[in-house]
């Protein structure tokens, strides 16, 4: 027992050891950074408050917009993520899929004739409808000859290997890809963004979830009478409540700190927060003082949100459901 | 590669309801995947597409604008024979009987897992091709990390990299189990712990990494007093190669640790107690109730957040980006940061054919664990 | 006449004069109420503050409305270029490097702005430097950028270590490492921990690769601006390969090991931040350290810093035989007391530049938006605040030392910082940085790559040379020889 609170209290202190040293670094002058380490405050070095006010004040436009975008582009796109990826998770775990080879063969196909017509100088608009027709014609001939299909893991399969690929291989393809919608510099565009790079994720990690959701209290419902929709909705999430959770805190977190994709699909108005803390690294070298600040006022929203949502992932919400 | 689902089908109740219900309900299937199978098909098409083409071209300016022509695989044969290979693979040596006796021992562990195969009752044709592949592909990238690694030879970008993912992973999840487990118990405070815990994974990637620039350094920052202690203030660990590997692989650990630690924790808080409470009944001690008992039951679980963190872990970028810019020299480069500089520099042919290289190494590495590992485990479940 | 008509045609009248006199003297007061003119920099406070500052004092005067959007520093270069290319157009002006010019010139995306200057009143263009003036801002003989700021590099030393130990502030390259040698491990600061004798930015991917060329330029150029560094001007072939390259990397590695532990990890803020701080007795950096110096939140060195021209070499390198040979009248025309220096303007200076694309009114609001900010009445208060990022690069910034000692220098700093930078901006040799096609490939992913590994004891001298050497032919094959060694003249303005 000692041992185990040794152990946690050890840990801790590795976790928060760096963030007090943020939060003094944002105390501390240009001078006495350079000049460190100092450790205690009015002990070791003078503590001011230039640097909260160079962000607050002097800043004051520059630091709210970021906040207020990556707060509504946070939100919205977990918010939709997790709906979204949550029900494809349960179609996964509950449905049986076949996707038959032919019908992903005349997709490639009928995709590739679109490329084709773009790439001769054709109006994409045209290529989108026309492809679709012809991939339309292939499903109903030519790919009822093939009988192999491919099934849920493998559709699961392909969901996460959409992750695979680094953001900077296609982060420019994206860019081009909001231009033509005109979306540039949009919450849209972040969040729809947001939303189809977490799909996976969520889909994966509630596919366990669902997963351990006794099967017995889905089909005395259905004998009930109840629907899909509503075994979804009344019992099965209820009962994935921690899984939701972590999920949502995840997607949070990860739509919150993601820079490469906004920087490129912002410009004056939808900047987010993570952008703001790589810009403090400019001519001069990295401004720590200030990029501090930034940092601790990041966290702040998500950890109140950690600590709110905490005690769902509990135990005990499984237990006594399955009686006998 | 085709599976089958491990799901019964919940039924579907016939006669009480009115027939749009009934339809609604037969196509529920549908309704419930098509919305975020779209999404992700339509926003994942244009990019992949575009940059494998891409990556088989070169940039350069005309007087119209950009101009992409198209090379081939030039960009990667320049990567794999050419004027890269060295930043890329590495610079190789003949083998050394040490690193021979390394190869033979492993390459004779692979042939007893075929061998054994071969053997088993549940053997196909396809079964054996396919780990005949992943054998063949798994010995070239042990032997490059081999002969670079452990000789006078220089390891490249993809081997630093299979060396962070292979490092960092392991380590996040001995850790984060170890934590999970302890927070699990009775323990005054644990909530406490339990939100602490969380902390490094909610810092934005790039902060996290200033972060740690900060604490790694020699003359200001925060551990100068323990170099200082040791005498050791006028050697630099982040000027070292294997020194600056292990920053970027503390860093990596201490921020992403929470992510495997909350969903083991999730996992290990919805198990039924009951369990657990008959295991004590008949005397078995908290080390044989955590292995028999709640480790088979937590390995789904674990199989899923180990292969997200592994896809996750092949892109790191941030931490050696910001701590060294990927130096000494090449040393802490990984594929993703090689990817980012030549891309900075315009070259962004020759980026999309380094993030199509890593493409191909995680999916030979997704593909092996997922046929592997994750379907015993979630078979067993 | 009707008094309406006779309304009428005074208006029309008074109309016709002021538009001819607009048209005459394209002055930066026309009106310009209604428009918006977006100017993109990276995030501040250097260069986005004063031009944030100054905003609204010019919207007062013209009307024009400037919004001044800020991107990371290491992601400007490819956000402009992904806007232009795709011809999105967010931007409508930008302060950015001139060595960008290379990539952002040739496809048509900049402004030509060679009338504009010649009849600007309020920019004043004779009054800036004329290596700014006829180097930095032009490209193939026309003017496509408006300086605002003076780029190159300096020694600065510590006037009262070298005062007291009576050495003389370094003139060549040998002087630099011996002075470096002596007060290597000594304690500067009184605080009881050893301190370094030269504090330089050698990270890789950072500013190493322009600390590189400083040393090797003494020993490359010698025959003025024209002859340039980088290539040979007959052949594009790199003069990365030579006695003297080879005696630049000799140096570069020596100081490498007369400096803090981390020196191969420490960027320019690293470096600044140990020189203000009292731990160093030399650096190397462009005119920031000056102003940084007189700061009391940032330094302790407040008029200790002394500041000189960069050191410069007895021999250069005969280009035809690639062996170093001593400096004679007409090998080093340009010699201080048979010293050859070769001032590096360094990245060259954050100039202004307007985006081709945007409407014609938008365009005229920006360049009058772009002189003000470079005219002297503005400027010159401006390079004296160091937080602002400008460094002088005016005449006009020289003779007027009230502005500097109002701003805390004081008059014997005052005189030696701007001595220093004017007999380097005053050198016929100075240096002008490379702003060909792909110059960033060029310097940034070869040159930078292998000085990282050259440092970290990867590649011997013979090793990085011939690597560096491959990797630039390779380029310039790829994009056409021929091509490459016309942008290269062009750049340095060669007509023959």
């Amino acid at each position: 027992m000692v041992v185990s609170y040794a152990l946690l209290v050890a840990w801790a202190l590795v976790v928060l050891f760096p963030l007090y040293w943020l939060a003094t670094t944002s105390l501390k002058t240009p001078l006495d950074v350079n000049s460190g380490p100092f450790y205690i405050p009015f002990r070791d070095f003078k503590p001011t408050l230039e640097s909260w006010r160079y962000i607050f004040v002097d800043l004051a436009d520059d630091t709210f917009r970021p906040y207020l975008n990556t707060v509504v582009v946070g939100l919205t796109s977990t918010a939709i993520t997790l709906l979204l990826g949550s029900m494809a998770a349960y179609g996964l775990v509950r449905m049986k899929y076949r996707v038959r080879i032919g019908a992903i063969a005349s997709f490639v196909v009928a995709l590739a004739g679109a490329v084709a017509v773009v790439a001769a100088g054709g109006p994409w608009q045209l290529a989108l409808l026309g492809g679709f027709a012809f991939f339309l014609l292939l499903l109903q001939t030519v790919a009822r000859r093939f009988k192999r299909a491919l099934g849920n893991d493998d559709i699961a399969f392909w969901m996460i290997s959409q992750r695979m690929l680094p953001p900077v291989a296609v982060v420019i393809p994206i860019y081009v890809f909001f231009q033509q919608l005109a979306l540039l510099d949009t919450w849209a565009a972040l969040i729809i963004a947001y939303v189809a790079s977490h799909l996976p994720i969520v889909v994966w990690l509630m596919r366990d979830y669902f997963q351990s959701v006794p099967l017995e209290l889905e089909e005395s419902a259905a004998i009930d009478g109840a629907s899909r929709y509503r075994i979804f909705r009344s019992i099965v999430l209820p009962l994935a409540v921690p899984g939701l959770v972590a999920t949502f805190l995840f997607v949070l977190v990860f739509a919150w700190n993601e820079y490469l994709i906004a920087l490129f699909l912002t410009s004056a108005n939808a900047q987010t927060l993570p952008l703001t803390v790589a810009a403090q690294n400019a001519t001069r070298g990295p401004q720590w003082w200030y990029m501090s600040v930034l940092i601790l006022i990041m966290i702040g929203p998500v950890i109140a949100m950690a600590i709110a949502l905490e005690r769902f992932i509990a135990r005990g919400l499984l237990v006594g459901a399955v009686k006998g | 590669m085709s599976g089958e689902a491990s799901a019964r089908q919940v039924p579907v109740a016939a006669s009480r309801r009115s027939p749009l219900v009934t339809r609604l309900d037969r196509s529920a299937g549908a309704v419930f995947i098509l919305p975020a199978v779209l999404v992700i098909l339509a926003f994942s098409i244009f990019p992949l597409l575009a940059s494998l083409y891409v990556s088989m071209t070169r940039l350069s300016f005309s007087e119209g604008g950009i101009r992409l022509t198209y090379v081939g695989l030039g960009n990667y044969a320049k990567l794999l024979v050419g004027i890269d290979r060295t930043h890329f693979l590495g610079v190789t040596v003949p083998l050394t009987p040490l690193t021979a006796a390394v190869l033979v021992v492993i390459y004779a562990g692979f042939a007893f897992l075929l061998v054994r195969y071969l053997r088993s009752p549940v053997r196909t044709v396809s079964g054996f091709v396919g780990r005949l592949v992943t054998a063949i592909i798994a010995g070239a990238l042990v032997w490059l990390v081999v002969d670079t690694v452990m000789t006078s030879g220089r390891p490249g970008t993809i081997v630093v990299t299979l060396i962070y993912v292979g490092v960092d992973v392991s380590a996040q999840y001995i850790l984060a189990l170890g934590l999970a487990l302890l927070v699990v118990q009775r323990l005054p405070g644990r909530r406490f712990f339990r939100v602490v815990f969380l902390l490094p994974m909610m810092i934005t990637p790039v902060g996290v990494a200033y972060l740690f620039r900060m604490l790694t350094d020699t003359s200001k920052g925060p551990l100068y007093p323990l170099w200082a202690h040791f005498g050791l203030t006028d050697v630099s660990w982040v000027t070292n190669p294997w020194g600056a590997r292990l920053a970027v692989m503390i860093g990596d650990v201490w921020q992403w640790t929470p992510f495997i630690f909350i969903v083991l924790l999730a996992s290990i808080e919805s198990l039924p107690i009951e369990l657990n409470e008959a295991a004590v009944v008949d005397g078995a001690n908290r080390w044989q109730m955590f292995w028999a008992i709640t480790f088979p039951q937590i390995l789904p679980a674990t199989s899923t957040v180990v292969l997200i963190r592994l896809i996750e872990a092949f892109k790191i970028v941030d931490l050696p980006n910001v701590l060294t810019n990927g130096g000494p020299g090449t040393a802490t480069e990984s594929l993703t940061l090689h990817a980012y500089t030549i891309w900075r520099a315009l070259d962004i042919g020759g980026s999309a054919a380094v993030a199509y290289m890593l493409l191909i190494v995680v999916t030979f590495v997704g593909i092996s664990y997922v046929n592997l590992f994750r379907r015993r485990v979630t078979a067993m479940a | 006449m009707s008094r309406y008509l006779a309304r009428a045609l005074v208006m029309a009248v008074g109309v016709g004069l002021l538009a001819a006199c607009n048209a005459s003297n394209s002055t930066s007061t026309g009106n310009f109420s209604g428009t918006t003119i977006r100017v993109v920099t990276f995030t501040g406070p250097q260069i986005a503050e004063p031009l944030q500052r100054r905003a609204p004092d010019f919207e007062k005067a013209t009307g024009a409305k400037v919004q001044v959007i800020t991107v990371p520093f290491s992601d400007l270069y490819q956000k402009i270029l992904t806007d232009f290319s795709t011809k999105t157009n967010s931007y409508d002006a930008m302060v950015f490097d001139p060595q960008w010019m290379g990539d952002y010139v040739p496809p048509g995306y900049l402004e030509d702005l060679t009338n504009r200057v010649q009849n600007d009143s309020t920019l004043q263009w004779s009054d800036i430097a004329a290596f700014f003036r006829d180097f930095s801002a032009t490209f193939k003989g026309h003017v496509y950028t408006i300086p605002l700021d003076g780029d190159f590099q300096m020694v600065y030393y510590r006037k009262d270590l070298l005062q007291k130990d009576g050495l003389q502030p370094p003139a060549t390259w040998d002087d630099y490492i011996s002075i470096a040698k002596h007060f290597q491990g000594k304690d500067l600061n009184g605080d009881g921990k050893n301190d370094y004798g030269s504090c330089w930015a050698m990270k890789r991917s950072a500013q190493s690769y322009w600390m590189y060329i400083s040393v090797a330029a003494a020993y490359l150029q010698s025959q003025g601006t024209k002859q340039g560094a980088f290539f040979n001007t007959d052949n594009m072939q790199p003069l990365m390969n030579n006695a003297g390259a080879a005696a630049a990397l000799d140096v570069y590695k020596q100081l490498s090991k007369l400096g803090p532990p981390d020196q191969l990890n420490n960027d320019v803020g690293d470096s600044r931040g140990l020189f203000v701080t009292g731990r160093c007795a030399l650096s190397l950096d462009w005119g920031d350290i000056g102003t940084l110096a007189i700061d009391p939140a940032q330094s302790k060195v407040q008029d200790k810093v002394g500041a000189v021209i960069l050191p410069g070499s007895k021999k250069v390198v005969d280009r035809a035989t690639g062996q170093l040979v001593d400096c004679t009248a007409t090998i080093c025309p340009n010699a201080i007391n048979g010293v050859n220096h070769a001032p590096f303007a360094a990245f060259g200076g954050w100039s202004g530049a307007i985006n081709k694309g945007a409407p014609s009114k938008v365009k005229d609001a920006a360049f009058a938006f772009l002189s003000y900010m470079s005219a002297p009445a503005q400027s010159g208060v401006d390079v004296t605040i160091g937080k602002t990022g400008f460094n002088p690069y005016r005449t006009s910034h020289f003779t007027n030392l009230a502005t500097w000692t109002s701003a805390g220098m004081s008059e014997a700093a005052a005189k030696d910082y701007l001595g220093a930078i004017q007999a380097s901006l005053q050198s016929p040799n100075m240096v002008l940085d490379l702003r060909i096609p792909q110059t960033a490939f060029y310097q940034q992913t070869a040159l930078d790559t292998a000085l990282a590994q050259f440092l970290a004891g990867e590649l011997s001298v013979n090793q990085t040379m011939a690597q560096i050497t491959t990797q630039w032919n390779s380029k310039t094959d790829e994009i056409g020889r021929q091509a490459q060694l016309d942008a290269y003249k062009a750049s340095l303005s060669v007509t023959k």
